[in-house]
């Protein structure tokens, strides 16, 4: 059974990547499986164009699957938007290699410039704010990198395991299949699976569910095969989920994955 | 005179950093020495007046050097009051969100390394420090929305203000918005769900900050005043699009909705009780939404039945023309 995302290299450049914010921001990366590289100017030295060149090397060296850059080094003048030529170069010379630029400008003025001066308009880069919750970062980062893991974690006990075309039920250290959830119901919940892994709130609209239905009606199929799949994940993890747990019926409108509470 | 002024500025954030740290340590502390509730009394209002006190000379010292700096400079540049109010005022706030946001960022980081050390250490985390982390990380974004209100707010008046089009996806603004409040809402036991109808709604040529801040108010508010709800849905026709957020919480009294957008009002201005809010988050909502050419409605029931909700709707417009017209 893979593990989700295993072999992710997040590289961190920030001339404070030592500060709590991002100690828990490389825990949730750690947590996540992905591994954090992290560059930094050294201790006294100044985070000119030295500096740069280092990170861009360290990029060519390690060849990241994403990195997350600092706007600001330092209150000096020229060192106030050193990310942003860091930023304008690594589009340069990669264009593809998905940036996240961690600031406080995610807004405004300043990230207005940030965007005109220094971005093609197809460069996957987005901006978040240094405050956002570790979570955030990590929903981000998926969906910058943009493609869907072999095997998607839905909560602690859920594993979907695209590969293998199972959902695995995970009690600590061991994992059992449940085989009842095979063929169109699979794909129903890989589908769901996939959505909440790149944006929990997201519900996925009964019309993309339905292709996965038959018969004259393929929304009460729809309604049959959501029933037997909380059944057979239920089963399998000696609970029973009611109307509102584990996938949502939202306003008539389409379903929506809730991992259970541990 | 100058110099003294940024040791206070200085000084006054210390003074404040250590009161948010009195009040953030009054749960350990208290429980260390004191038995009973009462204990935990002393050190809350030693942290909340330093805080206080901290602030007070942070922004006084940041007042006096700007009205020495105003009367130091030459007499020519009281000739265009409005521009240069506007653009003192701004960029005064933005250097005073940043100097803020330094301490503010320690204050969450500490927070969540705090939260990691207790989270790996034996036993449960006691109800009431959780109740704390809780409330800080929930007050974070809240602090950082006020600061961004304000700028907005100075930017709206200004007399120079124009309103910049650019290529948007509203379906990636709404989903960014999302992630930033589904933990928020997660952590006070509501859900938030979000969709798009049509799915692939695609670009649209927009003020992109004037969305993500309207609706960012939208949300934050929804998130706040629901039960157990939000819902947000993007829907579009020919030549506007429609975000509605909508809530399940108690409803607004019809005597209330006339008010809603009015400057500076909250509900308690009528009870004639201390605001909870700056009232600001409404007005500058819908003023960005009519000075993009689209507008901000409400329409909510407060029945004590069932179907209690609240929802808002912005519409604004695609202006797909702006393709053919050479918009970057």
């Amino acid at each position: 059974m893979a593990r989700a995302n295993s072999g992710r290299k997040i590289m961190i450049v920030d001339d404070e990547s030592e500060s709590a914010i991002l100690r828990a921001v490389r825990r949730r990366l750690a947590s996540e499986g992905w591994e954090a590289l992290v560059i930094q100017p050294a201790p006294g030295h100044s985070v000119g164009e030295e500096f740069e060149a280092a990170a861009l090397w360290s990029i060519e060296e390690e060849r990241p699957d994403a990195v997350l850059l600092d706007v600001r080094f330092g209150e000096h003048r020229d060192d106030q938007f050193r990310g942003l030529n860091i930023l304008s170069e690594i589009v340069e010379k990669w264009p593809k290699l998905p940036i996240l630029m961690f600031t406080q400008y995610t807004q405004g003025p300043d990230r207005e410039t940030a965007v005109q001066g220094s971005l093609q308009w197809d460069a996957p880069v987005d901006f978040i704010d240094k405050l956002a919750s570790p979570d955030e970062v990590i929903l981000r980062l998926r969906r910058l990198i943009g493609t869907s893991p072999e095997s998607i974690p839905v909560g602690e006990q859920i594993l979907v395991d695209v590969s293998a075309r199972l959902v695995y039920i995970v009690n600590g250290e061991a994992s059992a299949p449940a085989l009842d959830i095979q063929g169109m119901k699979f794909e129903i919940f890989r589908e769901l699976a996939a959505t909440w892994y790149r944006s929990p709130g997201e519900l996925v609209a009964f019309s993309r569910l339905e292709r996965y239905s038959d018969g004259e009606d393929p929304r009460a199929s729809l309604r049959v095969r959501i029933r037997e799949i909380k059944d057979a994940i239920g089963k399998a993890m000696n609970t029973h989920f009611g109307p509102s747990e584990l996938i949502l019926n939202v306003r008539d409108q389409g379903y929506r994955l809730v991992p259970p509470k541990s | 005179m100058t110099r003294l002024l940024t040791p206070t500025k200085f000084i006054g954030g210390v003074i404040a950093l250590g009161g948010l740290v009195c009040i953030i340590l009054t749960p350990f502390v208290g429980k260390s020495f004191f038995d009973f509730l009462w204990g935990l009394e002393p050190l809350t209002y030693i942290g909340g007046i330093l805080l206080i006190a901290g602030l007070g000379a942070a922004a006084a010292a940041y007042a006096g050097a700007e009205w020495i700096r105003r009367r130091s400079e030459p007499e020519s540049n009281n000739q265009r009051p409005e521009h240069s109010w506007s653009e003192t005022t701004l960029q005064y706030f933005q250097l005073f969100d940043h100097d803020l946001g330094r301490p503010l960022r320690r204050i969450a980081g500490k927070e969540r390394e705090l939260r990691a050390v207790l989270q790996a250490a034996p036993g449960e985390m006691d109800d009431g420090v959780k109740d704390l982390l809780d409330e800080i990380e929930r007050q974070t974004p809240n602090f950082r929305l006020m600061m961004t209100n304000i700028q907005v707010l100075i930017e709206l008046e200004s007399p120079e203000t124009d309103n910049q089009l650019q290529p948007v996806e509203p379906v990636e603004v709404i989903r960014r918005i999302a992630d930033r409040y589904t933990s928020v809402a997660s952590e006070a036991d509501k859900e938030i769900s979000w969709w798009s109808e049509p799915a692939e709604l695609g670009l649209v040529y927009a003020n992109s900050n004037a969305i993500e801040h309207i609706v960012t108010n939208l949300v934050d508010n929804a998130v706040r005043f629901a039960d157990t709800h939000v819902e947000v849905k993007l829907t579009n026709n020919p030549s506007h699009f429609f975000i509605r957020v909508w809530d399940d919480g108690p409803g607004i009294g019809r005597q209330y909705v006339q008010h809603l957008f009015d400057r500076g009002w909250t509900p308690e201005v009528v009870r004639r009780e201390e605001k909870s809010s700056s009232g600001l988050g409404l007005f500058i909502a819908r003023s960005l939404a009519r000075r993009s050419g689209g507008d901000l409605t409400v329409e909510s029931d407060d029945s004590p039945d069932g179907e209690h909700h609240t929802a808002f709707l912005l519409s604004l417009p695609s202006n797909l023309e702006a393709q053919h017209n050479g918009v970057r």
